[in-house]
């Protein structure tokens, strides 16, 4: 059995006048919990439509479990479960009813439709509310639903695109419960977001994509090993001063974020140690400092080290 | 408060300028009505007038003396044009009607040969045959005009006639006055000159050969088929938003991750809107059997029509789909199609007694096709092999809808 379920080689998807995808090349395998993680633009959501063969990529490959996406589309699709970012449900149908025309587009009908319904549902904790109009669902429902939905033909990988967008953290932890445990039954998940705890909570390896490249992959752990710094933010009532500046390079790496130099990154190692550092050469200035904001390492520190941005930018 | 309203306000309008698509739709669609409605409505209101005379062909080989003076009076009539010939050659009834039947003329006037003769020899012997005037009208003529074309014709002739024969009557009442005395009221009630009858003129209304019908049509068999088919139409507008909702909902994205072409998709997706449109067809149509006892005329033929005008219909619905890139755009672009083509095509005022420009205009639409057809079938009496021309104008619509519709539209929008 091939240990790789899903692979991308050299994968570009250009536009008019962009490459929303350039050269995308990696490989999930089996029973593995696989993350793209990028800000809002990156290409994530080009790269899953690339990936679920909803858009023909420019030049390059997918195969989902050897079989090629492009060339043998039906094949490759009907081992795929796709969860788009949209609620992409009928909300003037039922949670039954959205399910049953969902199942039977992957050809899924009689008993054994009845019997996958019940069993998703049962996934998502949505059982009794199988007769209920989705335009009724809170976000949180209509999410689950989403999930049940890509869920029900037994997909080899699912792709799940920014699933919890949007929802209140009760739901979002309900919706990461139930993926995890899909994927701790096996089900091989590729999953995109742009929340860091998401990623460094469930993934086994992440991918951190920015203007349609990866820019870093591995397990979040060693990301941030290997390449995730401290992060102190600051916010000043007023521009600082050059003299000021040149002392905060002492502690860090600074960074400026905006012209005036009221907010300043600094980027260190130990975080700890720093942010005492600059609390004692604050303490000459008083009321200067508006706003102190530390990071231990993690993902998010990792992608600014990279590129210089946040995610959330 | 107020800066809040003002804020909402411009970002409308930003919103709105935005897409300029719809605001062009916007400003369009009154413009369009208000050209469109005008031009068409103008046959309306000057049907019969000296600017929009009523064309009338004459044909009259020997007809005599009577026959060219009616001719003359009618010519002076305003409101009125008489054509005596196509293409330089004197028309024949057989040419009147073959032009009657393709839709070019309405109403053909016809003087047999002999007719000056026969109301000259004409007596007061019931039981001797009288002179005929022949009239031949499209059974799909609008009455009202059609009465008053009539009206004058036989005002014109009967006015010639008893001109004619005054001296001859004069003659006979004055002789038979010298020798029957006290019978003169019987007499004066003999020469009473006013119903068609005594004019000594058949009035013979009839329509061209190959029609089965004898009888004119009524208002309803004129108006069940074209509001049908202004109904149908509206489709466009619930097929267009049903495929925009898909496409923002992302149910479209879902159905495309799934093992299924997108050929099959479109297929499904027109599948409910195309038998919409066939209940629709068939429930307006029985309506019309029922309740107004309409004739449906040749079942097959009305069912290949209907069938063919369902997929015009839905080719449209998607070529919208396809153009619309927003619900604005959608609305505005199904509404104006939807009530543009519908009056340029005849739904609403018959194609015949529009200028020749709208005519000329209203065969580019479905529409009209689609009318003619229904037409043919429930008030001529065609069958099949006589709607071929309009069964495939229409599917020729239908097919350059979707083909124009299949190259623009985009599934991941």
């Amino acid at each position: 059995m091939n240990t790789s379920i899903l692979i991308a080689k050299d994968l570009w998807k250009s536009y008019a006048k962009t490459d929303a995808v350039r050269g995308l090349t990696f490989e999930i395998s089996r029973g593995e919990f696989f993350g793209l993680l990028g800000p809002n633009g990156a290409g994530k959501t080009t790269t899953i439509g690339l990936l679920s063969g909803l858009i023909e990529p420019t030049r390059g490959h997918v195969v989902i479990d050897g079989v090629d996406l492009f060339s043998r589309s039906m094949e490759a699709k009907a081992r795929l479960g796709l969860v788009p970012q949209n609620f992409a449900l009928y909300p003037t149908l039922s949670a039954h009813d959205n399910l049953v025309f969902f199942g039977r587009i992957y050809g899924l009908n009689g008993k054994h439709l009845r019997e996958r319904i019940a069993r998703v549902l049962g996934i998502v904790e949505l059982t009794d509310r199988v007769n209920q109009t989705v335009a009724t669902f809170s976000n949180g429902m209509k999410r689950r639903l989403n999930i049940a939905a890509g869920l029900l033909h037994e997909p080899e990988i699912l792709i799940l695109d920014e699933p919890t967008v949007g929802v209140d953290t009760q739901s979002r932890n309900a919706i990461l419960e139930s993926i995890h445990s899909l994927n701790q039954f096996g089900v091989t998940v590729l999953y995109t977001t742009h929340y860091i705890e998401e990623a460094q909570r469930l993934c086994d390896r992440v991918a951190i994509i920015d203007q349609g490249k990866i820019i870093a992959l591995d397990s979040p752990a060693r990301l941030i090993q290997d390449l995730g710094k401290g992060m102190i933010r600051m916010e000043f009532n007023t521009g600082i001063d050059d003299r000021l500046l040149e002392q905060m390079k002492c502690i860090g790496s600074v960074r400026v974020i905006d012209n005036q130099k009221r907010r300043i990154h600094i980027e260190t190692d130990h975080a700890d140690q720093a942010s005492r550092d600059l609390l004692e050469l604050m303490k000459t200035k008083d009321g200067l400092l508006m706003t102190l904001d530390i990071s231990e390492p993690n993902l998010e520190t990792v992608f600014i080290h990279l590129t210089g941005r946040n995610l959330r930018d | 408060m107020i800066r809040q309203i003002i804020a909402i306000t411009l970002k409308e309008l930003k919103v709105l300028w935005l897409d300029r698509e719809a605001l062009t739709l916007l400003f369009a669609m009154p413009m369009f009505f208000i050209l469109v409605m005008s031009f068409a409505l103008e046959g309306v209101f000057e049907a019969g007038s000296k600017g929009h005379p009523i064309p009338i062909l004459v044909i009259h080989p020997n007809g005599g003396r009577l026959a060219d003076q009616a001719i003359a009076d009618l010519k002076r009539m305003e409101g009125l044009v008489l054509i005596e010939t196509h293409e330089g050659i004197p028309l024949t009834p057989d040419k009147a009607e073959q032009l009657i039947g393709k839709g070019v003329y309405s109403l053909a006037l016809h003087f047999p040969e002999g007719y000056t003769e026969k109301i000259l020899k004409n007596s007061n012997d019931p039981q001797e045959e009288k002179a005929a005037v022949y009239l031949i009208s499209d059974p799909a003529m609008n009455l009202q005009l059609l009465a008053t074309a009539k009206g004058a014709i036989q005002g014109a002739i009967e006015r010639r006639v008893l001109l004619a024969r005054m001296p001859q009557r004069l003659k006979e009442m004055f002789g038979t006055l010298e020798g029957m005395g006290g019978q003169i009221d019987h007499l004066l009630e003999n020469t009473n000159v006013t119903g068609p009858e005594r004019s000594g003129v058949n009035f013979i209304h009839t329509f061209p050969k190959g029609y089965h019908i004898g009888r004119r049509p009524t208002a309803t068999e004129q108006n069940v088929p074209a509001y049908t088919i202004f109904g149908v139409f509206f489709i466009v507008l619930t097929l267009a938003s049903s495929f925009l909702q898909e496409k923002r909902d992302g149910t479209f994205r879902r159905i495309l991750a799934a093992p299924l072409s997108k050929t099959a998709l479109l297929i499904g997706k027109l599948l409910p809107y195309y038998l919409v449109n066939l209940i629709q067809i068939g429930l307006m149509f029985s309506i019309g059997a029922v309740v107004f006892g309409i004739t449906l005329g040749n079942l097959p033929a009305l069912i290949m029509v209907s069938l063919a005008l369902a997929a015009v219909a839905n080719g449209l619905g998607l070529l919208v789909a396809a153009l619309g890139k927003t619900e604005a755009q959608v609305n505005g672009l199904s509404v104006l199609l939807a009530i543009t083509l519908s009056a340029l095509g005849g739904m609403m005022v018959p194609t015949f007694i529009m200028p020749d420009l709208m005519k000329t205009l209203s065969l580019f639409t479905p529409h009209a096709w689609a009318l003619a057809g229904y037409h043919d079938i429930m008030i001529r009496g065609l069958g099949i092999k006589d709607i071929l021309t309009e069964m495939s104008i229409l599917l020729g619509f239908g097919s350059f809808f979707f083909a124009l519709a299949l190259w623009r539209f985009r599934f991941n929008e």
